[in-house]
């Protein structure tokens, strides 16, 4: 092997940004906040963007932040959205245990697998929010939660890449 | 958090057993505010006012930059179509015109019958008046950020309607905002009636965009395309005579609606007081 191919290719003065360990949750309260976009939809075919670019960071890695972290960030996405609070604390704590579990079952990971694992978990979490909304006093048939559900899954790759390229950033890579 | 197994480490294996206790905490945690939520839903008003008051003004601000753009571009299709567009309009004019002038003629009678029957009707002054600047976008409920809140004098529970027809009420107020149920949302329920022939009717939002409208009274389906549902008053809450939606589809027993204040086309948005206060007080919480 030539002597070039051991050389790092890491240039002085790279390396990981400042408050990098804050920026994964950051991001996720950011996309949270994406709610207070100035869009008036007459239907909520939106995605969650809090909970894409949650499970985007854990998908991507097991240690984006210290677990429990995902029941702060929860309250703030209720707040923000305006949801039933305490469904995205639940749900997002719920959400990382789960992913831990998987991760000791999980012998490898490719793309479809994480794909299908997202789209689960998205799966999940629109129906929970569907089932909770029929308890408040809003039944809405269950069909109508099948555009937004696919919408969804289809965008999930588009925030997994965006937040590779989020982390590649802030370790400086 | 740790890899799956930490080896012979005491403490990675403590620091792997709290992050899972930590975990479970965090769901029973959200688990009993959720319950509390839904059968304790007042409790969270401040908290949720606080959360508005953040949101709202970004949307604020935000609503005014789109709205400039979106004015520029509609501003050139305007002139392109400039002559048609007028001739268009006069047409339009010169029939309302005639609209008007029975309009009066009726208003005028309407006066004088309900002085000969001593008919007492306290007149609704608007609370505020603010822009919708943003909405739910990612949950099957339907609500709408409004850019007024408690300092303008809006409370919980007061209606809301544009120019055009209802829009909601208000169902969380912060001091600088405040979030409207619409009518399109499911939980919404507003007693109505038909326009023609004044049937009695429910109307009901289905959670994406559209109206479910009901007869009260089981039998004959009332509705035809293109009628027009209006609030009947019955309640209290709503003033009656506010358009509510249009008909476009009829099925089995009732119809699907579209509401006329199309939320994303609607610029201002009234703030009115509960119509009879004292109907609501008695029905009670």
């Amino acid at each position: 092997m030539v002597r070039a191919a051991l050389a790092t290719k890491r240039k002085i003065g790279q390396g990981p940004k400042t408050l990098a360990v804050f920026l994964p949750a950051a991001t996720v309260i950011a996309a949270s906040l994406l709610a207070a976009l100035p869009i008036v939809a007459a239907g909520g075919w939106y995605p969650d963007f809090g909970f894409l670019v949650l499970i985007s960071w854990r998908l991507l890695r097991s240690d984006p932040w210290p677990g429990w972290w995902a029941g702060p960030m929860g309250l703030v996405n209720d707040l923000l959205t305006g949801g039933p609070i305490g469904l995205s604390v639940a749900l997002w704590s719920a959400t990382m245990l789960a992913l831990d579990l998987v991760d000791r079952r999980t012998m490898w990971r490719d793309y479809w697998i994480e794909w299908g694992l997202a789209a689960l978990l998205i799966a999940i979490d629109k129906w929970l929010q569907w089932r909770v909304a029929a308890l408040g006093g809003a039944r809405v048939p269950i069909e109508a939660i099948v555009p937004p559900l696919v919408l969804s899954i289809c965008v999930f790759p588009l925030s997994a890449w965006l937040v590779s390229r989020a982390d590649r950033w802030r370790l400086g890579r | 958090m740790a890899t799956a197994r930490p080896g012979w480490s005491r403490r990675a294996q403590y620091s792997l057993f709290f992050s899972f206790l930590a975990l479970i905490a965090g769901i029973l945690v959200g688990l009993f505010l959720l319950a509390l939520s839904l059968l304790a839903p007042a409790r969270y008003d401040a908290v949720r006012g606080a959360a508005l008051d953040i949101t709202g003004p970004i949307a604020s601000s935000l609503h005014a930059v789109t709205e400039t753009a979106k004015g520029l571009v509609t501003g050139a299709g305007n002139y392109w179509d400039a002559a048609n567009q007028n001739s268009g309009l006069r047409r339009e004019r010169d029939a309302m015109r005639r609209q008007i002038i029975q309009a009066k003629a009726i208003m005028q009678e309407n006066r004088q019958l309900k002085a000969t029957l001593q008919l007492r009707e306290t007149q609704h002054d608007a609370i505020a008046i603010g822009r919708l600047v943003g909405s739910s976008f990612s949950s099957p409920r339907r609500f709408a950020i409004l850019s007024v809140g408690s300092s303008d004098g809006v409370r919980i529970g007061m209606p809301v309607r544009s120019p055009d027809g209802l829009v909601g009420r208000v169902i969380d107020a912060g001091a600088l905002a405040s979030r409207v149920l619409l009518v399109s949302d499911r939980a919404n329920i507003v007693p109505a009636r038909l326009l023609r022939g004044g049937i009695p009717v429910i109307s009901q939002g289905r959670g994406d965009g559209t109206i479910d409208v009901r007869p009260l009274e089981v039998g004959r389906n009332p509705f035809k395309r293109g009628d027009i549902i209006i609030t009947s008053g019955t309640g209290g809450l709503y003033p009656p005579l506010v358009p509510i939606a249009r008909i476009v589809k009829l099925d089995d027993d009732g119809a699907v609606a579209i509401p006329i204040a199309d939320p994303a086309n609607t610029n201002f948005a009234i703030v009115e007081p509960p119509y009879e206060p004292a109907a609501i007080a008695a029905e009670g919480p």
